[in-house]
């Protein structure tokens, strides 16, 4: 029996190489340091280029399952899928084909193979809570952090008797051929850019924030308010390259946030009423299809303004005047405005460094970095990278990285 | 012999004789009929476009409505006027609100307008209706291959959804005379006719900077379609002396000149005297 | 008041400004606008506008203008009524229609510029040679008259320009905003 492919992450890329090497027989083995899988994606509410939940993308709907879902049917069913929760990669040692890999697999306190999602726990303890309707596994999650007067009982009723409350992290290492990287992005919090402001008035958003509030599923219930005091928001602003293509920052474009800030101006004003959108922009990178943001949001209203911000000046009643400097018009503007969202660099995922000085990987600015610029998703010696952590990318390129690795995978392996 | 409305306009009866002449008998060479329209007004463009749309509007549909009771086209020889027709037919056409609210003006006169005569522009029709092989197979006097620019005129060739007139049919149509067309880099840019109410610098650098750029290469002769054209390109011309130290002597006749020469017509025929920069020295570029 | 406001703005001061950023107040401008064009014929793409400045580049005498092509468009989205209706390059634009022709969001710009033209003349703001042409209009029902019947009948024409009605237009214009512009007793 050859050994497994380990595939770290499971967002878009990482879950898509797992469902589509599994299919072809290849056993793999998924970790993902979160309790819920999907990473980035799972937040974005609509995803480019669909506007449909990243989970159903059109083109993955062909496959048999609970309510068309492409993952939900094959994470937990495919029996070459070994997927591991809450777990981290500790190190890797060993040679190409046959890697020693060291486990920190977290306890698994709730089984999603029995876990109904009744509610009956979440009902009588804090400890324990739904991530989100859509979160794979199927499962409610438990924080031993938050463990209350209910937690016990919670267990102990439970109807499938899922819940474990003394499960035990365990260290596991295990033998690999093949490792995959789909470590992700992180969004910047850019607390350091101070011009705009971000951490001192809780009306200065960034976009992954904004998403938050704009799904119907989030805390708000897809209504737009504003942090402060909850009052409904009228008038965002959004700011375009927050620390992307700033050499004091992140230099290079970070490629999606300004098809990204344009889905949420499209939202904004046609699932929204009377929302206005104003866009302070270097330049618009709307590249191949998503042009089509771009018109349908200028027909829309929104409002874009080529710029910088010169200042913030919050009121006493919650809103902000910002200052804007319109270059194309050679005047500065002032506005008023509900919320400020900044469109914050794509950085590297926290362990992508690490990843890159122990397997001697090349870096792209932080990112992995390709062998050869032909082959992108080869960077090391039956070591592959897809999605965001060879560098910021939409969901259908992270798919297709994604299946170009399983193509690398399968040619090896004949 | 095909019939056309002959809406003259009212700069080139002033301004131009001798364009309005020369049209009329390349006209009868071909067997075209032009009846001039009576009763008919200036088109007041782009003045009157500029502060009293609705008047504008209605002086153009009138024009327009009148022509629809003859059921022939309308030609005339000047950008200004083909541009007034032709965007307000283009609006009539496709402004069902427009139309009514014009129609109902001119019912006061008994005049509607059905949207059945289409205006054109003199060149445009010769292109279309007589046709470039018809027209050689009149030419006597082909001219020797000198080189001609052209300068087609804002209102002829934009917007061009509305004009729907392409460069080639100008090209052609002197071509079919025996002269060569002289491509310059300003052949799409204003002659600056229309902004000489508001600023005369802007509209004498304008018409300089053409005649210059035509001249630097290797122009000849210039022809114009449009008496506005005409006044900036010939006659500024003349004070380009005074305002820039600048002689050109570059001829601009008007293209029914050219063709009424290579036609056979004399110089006196084509009114080449009434030309402010002196023209006759094509005479020396036809074949005997 | 928002003229004397914007005109303030706009000026160029004699002395030392109070502060050294001090920008046009957007609630202060008149959002309407944009919508005002926008429904007119000829503003259906106004805001598919990405002031990517080709009218700018296609225009032959922007150089002169103090605000250019692209310039007042963004204007008009802004809200900035008065000063694109108190412009005077909406005047000395030549209609030569380049811009338009180029512009590669399908805005009508020079057939907006006749819009807004027609929007300040009806408040009155109005180049004087452009209201002694709206004048010559009025009274005399075109823009040229016959001085040298000579040289039409030299070029065997008939003196007189057949056909021409003069009354035609005078009847139309006085029914419309020329004779607004115009005014007086005519």
């Amino acid at each position: 029996m050859s050994n497994p492919v380990l595939i770290i992450g499971a967002g878009v890329a990482g879950m898509t190489a797992a469902v589509e090497l599994a299919d072809s027989g290849i056993k793999t083995v998924l970790v993902e340091r979160l309790s819920t899988t999907g990473g980035n994606a799972l937040n974005l509410y609509k995803a480019f280029p669909t506007d449909d939940c990243f989970y159903c993308f059109e083109g993955n709907r062909w496959r048999p399952g609970i309510r068309k879902c492409f993952y939900r049917s094959a994470l937990t069913e495919q029996p070459n899928i070994d997927l591991k929760m809450n777990s981290q990669v500790e190190e890797i040692s060993g040679l190409p084909g046959n890697f020693s890999v060291k486990l920190d697999i977290g306890p698994q306190y709730v089984d999603p193979k029995k876990c109904t999602m009744c509610g009956l726990c979440i009902e009588k303890s804090k400890a324990f809570s739904l991530v989100s309707p859509q979160c794979q596994p199927q499962a409610v999650v438990y924080d031993p952090e938050i463990e209350d007067t209910g937690t016990t009982s919670a267990a102990e009723e439970c109807p499938t008797k899922a819940i474990n409350l003394d499960a035990k992290s365990t260290k596991k290492i295990i033998s690999v051929s093949d490792i995959v990287i789909a470590t992700g992005y992180h969004e910047m919090q850019p607390v350091n850019v101070d011009e705009y402001g971000y951490g001192t008035h809780p009306n200065i958003i960034t976009q992954l924030e904004l998403a938050r509030i704009l799904d119907p599923l989030g805390e708000t219930k897809g209504v737009l308010l504003r942090p402060s005091d909850g009052k409904p928001a009228k008038r965002v602003m959004m700011v375009q390259c927050v620390g992307s293509r700033d050499e004091n920052y992140y230099a290079y474009c970070s490629k999606i946030c300004c098809v990204f800030a344009l889905k949420h101006a499209a939202i904004l004003t046609q699932d929204h009423e009377d929302v206005e959108v104003s866009v302070v922009y270097m330049d618009i990178r709307t590249y191949d299809r998503y042009e089509k943001y771009y018109r349908d949001t200028r027909n829309a209203g929104v409002e874009y303004i080529r710029g910088r911000v010169s200042r913030i000046e919050p009121q006493d009643d919650g809103s902000l005047d910002i200052i804007v400097f319109d270059s194309l018009l050679n005047k500065y503007l002032k506005f008023s405005v509900d919320i400020f969202v900044l469109s914050s660099a794509l950085e590297p995922s926290a362990g992508s460094s690490q990843i890159i000085s122990s397997l001697g990987l090349k870096s792209a600015s932080g990112f992995i970095g390709a062998i050869n610029p032909e082959t992108e998703v080869v960077v090391g010696n039956r070591i592959y990278a897809c999605g965001s952590a060879l560098g910021p990318s939409e969901v259908p390129e992270s798919v297709t990285q994604a299946r170009a690795v399983v193509s690398k995978i399968l040619q090896s392996k004949e | 012999m095909v019939t056309y409305n002959l809406y003259i306009g009212c700069s080139v009866p002033v301004n131009y004789p001798n364009y309005e002449s020369a049209m009329i008998k390349v006209a009868q060479a071909y067997d075209m009929e032009l009846i001039y329209m009576e009763g008919v007004a200036c088109c007041g463009s782009p003045n009157l476009r500029a502060f009293d749309h609705t008047g504008w509007m209605t002086v153009n549909a009138r024009t327009l409505a009148i022509a629809d009771k003859t059921g022939y086209d309308i030609v005339t020889p000047c950008n200004g006027c083909f541009g007034s027709l032709k965007d307000v037919h283009h609006v009539l056409m496709h402004d069902d609100e427009e139309r009514e609210k014009i129609n109902k003006i001119l019912k006061k006169e008994n005049l509607e307008f059905t949207g059945v005569a289409k205006p054109r522009h003199f060149v445009e029709v010769l292109y279309h209706d007589i046709g470039i092989d018809e027209i050689k197979k009149k030419i006597t006097k082909p001219l020797d291959g000198v080189g001609i620019a052209i300068h087609y005129g804002c209102h002829l060739l934009r917007p061009g959804d509305v004009t729907e007139f392409k460069p080639e049919y100008l090209q052609e149509l002197v071509k079919v005379t025996g002269a060569t067309v002289i491509d310059y880099p300003l052949w799409k840019q204003c002659c600056g006719a229309t902004v000489l109410p508001v600023n005369e610098d802007i509209a004498i650098r304008l018409a300089r900077d053409k005649v210059k750029s035509m001249k630097e290469s290797g122009a000849v002769f210039a022809t114009v379609v449009c008496p506005a054209c005409g006044n900036q390109l010939d006659l500024q011309q003349l004070g380009l002396k005074e305002s820039y130290g600048e002689v050109y002597n570059l001829p601009v006749l008007v293209y029914p000149q050219i063709l009424g020469l290579a036609l056979g017509m004399d110089e006196e025929e084509v009114g080449l005297g009434m030309n402010r920069v002196p023209a006759d020295p094509i005479l020396e570029h036809l074949s005997d | 008041m928002l003229v004397v406001y914007l005109m303030t703005e706009m000026e160029e001061r004699s002395g030392p400004p109070i502060t050294l950023i001090d920008p046009i107040d957007m609630s202060k401008l008149d959002p309407t606008f944009r919508d005002e064009i926008k429904s007119m014929p000829n503003g259906e793409a106004l805001s598919a506008c990405f002031a990517c400045s080709t009218c700018t580049a296609a225009c032959p005498i922007a150089n002169m203008w103090k605000y250019k092509p692209h310039q007042l468009i963004r204007m008009i989205l802004l809200g900035m009524k008065e000063e694109v209706l108190s412009s005077n390059e909406i005047w000395l634009c030549l209609t030569c229609y380049e811009c338009q022709e180029r512009c590669p969001q399908k805005v009508r710009v020079t057939d907006i510029f006749f819009d807004c033209k027609n929007l300040a003349a009806e408040e009155g703001k109005i180049p004087p040679n452009v209201v002694a042409l709206a004048k010559e209009l009025l009274t005399k029902g075109q823009l040229y008259t016959v001085t040298a019947d000579w040289e039409r009948e030299d070029m065997g024409l008939e003196p007189e320009v057949p056909g021409l009605s003069v009354e035609a237009v005078k009847t139309i214009l006085k029914d419309t905003r020329t004779r607004k512009i115009v005014g007086g007793d005519e």
